[in-house]
C-alpha cells in the first residue's frame, strides 16, 4: 500500500503551529494597518521574467511551472517583484505613496542541496513606494522597531548599512577588481581582499571598508575622516540625520542596538540606500528576523513607459519569529479550546441541541462551540474527553429543549 | 560566551599555542588522557570546541562557535558559509596530484581519460580534472589514499602533502599542484558582524599575533 509523505521541504502546519503563527501574523498587521498599510494579496503564480526583473533572484532557485501556452512560471520566492508589478501597473503612484503590507507563503527551490531544506516559506511584509527620502526611511526603520515590540521580542539588533555609500568607497578600484573587492565585501572574505593585486592605498581602502562596522557614531566618524565625493557626501549625510532621527524617536533600546555594516551590501546593485537586516540573539544562536532597504530603481523595470518612483520596504521571516519566540513562552502553547460542549441527551433532541448551540453562537466575541453525541451508558467519558481538550462547560440538551448547564471541574 | 572550534589533528597544536598567544588557554586538550571535547579556558572568558577539521566549518556555518581554525583546503572542499579573516600562516601543505613514480605521466594532463584518482577532497579534485578537460571518475576514500596507486585501483591520486615523505616512502610522486594551504581563521558572519562577545577585538589580537611572528621570521 502507499504510503502518501510530502515532498522533501514540506511541511504541514497543524491547529497548534497555526495558532502560533496567527498569534504571530495578527500582531504584526495589526502595527502595520495603525502606520496606515493596506493589504494587497498578488498572485502566487507569476511569470518567470517578472520574477527575475529585478536582478536579486537566482532563476535556479524559483521552483518552476508551465503554463498552457509553455510560457515559463515561477511560484514566487518573494513579494517585492510582484507588488511593484501591480503597484506600477494598478496604483496611482502619482497621486502619492501607496503603503502596502503582505502575509503571504513564498517558495524557493535548493539547487544541490541534499539536505532537505525546506521550500516553503511564510512571510509578512510592507513596501512603501513613491516615497524617498529621510522620512520615508525613518518611517519604515520605526516601523519595523514597532512590529517587533508588538511581539515582545527583546532587544534585536539593527545591522545597517548603506548601499550607495559602500558603492561610492569601491568607486576608486580599477572596474576588472572592483566587483570582486564587493563580493569579498559581502562575503566576508578578508584573505581574498588581501590576497587582490591592489596598490598599498587600494588595499587599504578596501580593508577599512572591511573593518567599518560598529556602534553609528563610531563608524561615521570614522567615515568623516574619509576624502568622500558629492554623492557619498550626501548619503553620509542622509544616513547620519536618519540616526540622530532614529534615537530621537524610538525608544533607546532600538537605537542601541544599531550596529553600521557597510559591508552589509549584496554582491549585485538592487538597493540604492539603506539597507538592514534585523537580527534576534537567542540560545541557540544569532537569528535574521527581518530585512529590507530601499529599491529606488525597480518600480521602473515594471512601468509601461519604464517611469521611475522610489521605493523601500521590508520583510519579517514568520518562521524565524516563530522559533525565536517559541522559548520565550510567548506564543500560545496550543489551539484554543471550545468554551462549550453541547451534547444532546438523546436522537431525538438533535434539533434542540443544534438550536440551543446557534443560541451560545451568537455573541459580540467569538464563542467556540461543538456537540458531540451522548453516551448514555458512561457520561464520565464524555466529560474526561472535554475536560482533556480543555473546554469547561457542558450543555445537557434534552428532547423538548431544556437544559442543564454542567461547569466541569479540572 | 565565544565558542571557539579547533581542528583535530595535524593543525591543534599550532592552533592552542596562537590562542595562548592571546591569552586564551586551551592546551588541556592536548594532555594524553584527555578525552573532553569541549573545556573552558581557565580565565572563564571562551570555550574550546574539538572537532574533526572536516566539522570546523559546519559548527561555524551554523552558529553553535563564532570563531573556527580550519585548512584552507577544507574550506575549498566544502565552501561554507563563513568569513574568511585570516591567514594564519601555520599548517602549511598543499594539495597536490601524484601518480607511482614509475608511471610516465608526468602532469595532470598525461593521465589518460577515464582513469582512475583516488581522493578525499573529492570536489578539489573533480574541479581540477574538470577545468583541464579531462574526464576521470573520482574515486572517494576516507584515509590512506596513497594506496590506490600501489594497489592498482587509480592511476592518479589528489592528496594534501606537507614534506611529501609519506609519498616518496610508498614510491609515488607528486606531479601537479592544485593549491597551497595554510591554517585560516574563520566566522560565523552574523556574530563576527554584531561583533558581540569580544569577538572582534579577539580577531583583532589574532590578526597582529600572526603578523608579528610573520615580520619576525622574514
Amino acid at each position: 500500500m502507499a504510503v502518501h509523505r510530502p515532498p522533501a521541504g514540506a511541511r504541514d502546519l497543524l491547529p497548534t503551529d497555526v495558532a502560533q503563527k496567527v498569534w504571530i501574523e495578527r500582531r504584526v498587521r495589526h502595527v502595520f494597518e495603525g502606520w496606515g498599510y493596506h493589504r494587497i494579496i498578488t498572485a502566487t503564480l507569476e511569470r518567470l521574467d517578472t520574477l527575475l526583473a529585478g536582478g536579486a533572484v537566482d532563476g535556479e532557485t524559483v521552483m518552476q511551472v508551465a503554463d498552457e501556452e509553455g510560457d515559463r512560471l515561477g511560484l514566487r520566492p518573494e513579494l517585492t517583484a510582484s507588488i511593484a508589478r501591480a503597484a506600477v501597473t494598478r496604483l496611482e503612484l502619482d497621486s502619492g505613496p501607496e503603503r502596502l503590507f503582505y502575509n503571504a507563503n513564498v517558495f524557493r527551490r535548493y539547487v544541490n542541496s541534499p539536505h532537505g531544506q525546506q521550500h516553503e516559506f511564510y512571510q509578512a511584509g510592507v513596501e512603501l513606494l513613491g516615497a524617498g527620502g529621510l522620512l520615508a526611511d525613518a518611517e519604515i526603520l520605526l516601523l519595523l522597531a514597532d512590529s517587533v515590540r508588538s511581539l515582545g521580542l527583546d532587544r534585536p539588533w539593527l545591522l545597517l548599512g548603506e548601499a550607495n555609500l559602500t558603492r561610492s568607497l569601491l568607486d576608486p578600484f580599477p572596474p576588472d577588481l572592483r566587483s570582486r573587492v564587493r563580493r569579498a565585501l559581502a562575503n566576508l572574505d578578508r584573505v581574498a581582499l588581501e590576497a587582490l593585486d591592489l596598490s598599498p592605498a587600494l588595499r587599504d581602502r578596501a580593508l577599512f571598508a572591511f573593518d567599518l562596522r560598529g556602534r553609528p557614531q563610531d563608524v561615521l566618524s570614522k567615515l568623516g575622516s574619509l576624502d568622500l565625493d558629492g554623492k557619498a557626501k550626501s548619503a553620509l549625510d542622509n544616513l547620519k540625520s536618519l540616526i540622530d532621527l532614529l534615537e530621537d524617536c524610538s525608544d533607546r533600546d532600538f537605537a542601541a542596538q544599531t550596529i553600521v555594516d557597510l559591508s552589509s551590501i549584496q554582491t549585485f546593485d538592487y538597493y540604492t540606500g539603506i539597507v538592514f537586516k534585523l537580527v534576534s540573539a537567542t540560545e541557540s544562536g544569532l537569528e535574521i528576523i527581518g530585512r529590507g532597504g530601499r529599491y529606488d530603481n525597480l518600480l521602473e523595470l515594471y512601468h509601461p513607459q519604464k517611469k521611475s518612483y522610489p521605493g523601500i520596504g521590508f520583510v519579517l521571516d514568520i518562521e524565524a519569529l516563530h522559533q525565536v519566540l517559541l522559548p520565550t513562552g510567548k506564543l500560545p502553547p496550543r489551539q484554543p479550546p471550545s468554551h462549550w460542549l453541547v451534547v444532546p441527551k438523546s436522537d431525538r433532541a438533535y434539533t434542540a441541541a443544534f438550536a440551543y448551540a446557534n443560541k451560545l453562537r451568537q455573541s459580540t466575541h467569538i464563542v467556540r462551540v461543538e456537540l458531540a453525541d451522548n453516551d448514555p451508558e458512561n457520561g464520565d467519558r464524555l466529560r474526561d474527553t472535554a475536560r482533556h481538550r480543555g473546554i469547561v462547560q457542558i450543555a445537557w440538551v434534552d428532547t423538548d429543549g431544556t437544559v442543564k448547564i454542567e461547569r466541569l471541574r479540572s | 560566551m565565544l565558542t571557539i572550534a579547533l581542528p583535530k589533528g595535524s593543525l591543534l597544536e599550532d592552533s592552542i599555542q596562537l590562542l595562548k598567544d592571546v591569552g586564551l588557554d586551551f592546551s588541556a586538550f592536548l594532555e594524553s588522557g584527555n578525552r573532553q571535547l569541549q573545556i573552558l579556558d581557565p580565565t572563564n572568558t571562551a570555550k574550546g570546541l574539538l572537532v574533526r577539521a572536516q566539522d570546523v566549518p559546519v559548527y561555524v556555518e551554523y552558529g553553535q562557535a563564532q570563531i573556527g581554525i580550519v585548512g584552507y583546503d577544507v574550506l575549498r572542499e566544502k565552501s561554507p558559509n563563513v568569513a574568511h579573516l585570516a591567514d594564519l600562516k601555520f599548517g602549511g601543505c598543499r594539495l597536490s596530484v601524484a601518480v607511482k613514480d614509475t608511471s610516465p605521466y608526468r602532469r595532470s594532463l598525461d593521465i589518460p581519460p577515464h582513469s582512475r584518482v583516488a581522493s578525499k577532497s573529492v570536489r578539489c579534485a573533480r574541479e581540477h580534472f574538470n577545468a583541464l578537460d579531462l574526464p576521470v571518475e573520482i574515486v572517494p576514500l576516507y584515509g590512506s589514499v596513497e594506496l590506490g596507486p600501489i594497489t592498482g585501483m587509480s592511476e592518479a591520486i589528489v592528496d594534501l602533502v606537507s614534506t611529501g615523505r609519506t609519498l616518496r616512502e610508498n614510491g609515488l610522486i607528486e606531479i601537479d599542484v592544485l593549491f597551497e594551504s595554510t591554517a585560516r581563521l574563520v566566522a560565523h558572519p552574523l556574530s563576527y558582524r554584531i561583533g558581540s562577545d569580544g569577538i572582534t577585538q579577539l580577531v583583532d589580537r589574532l590578526r597582529d599575533r600572526v603578523s608579528c611572528f610573520a615580520s619576525i621570521q622574514n
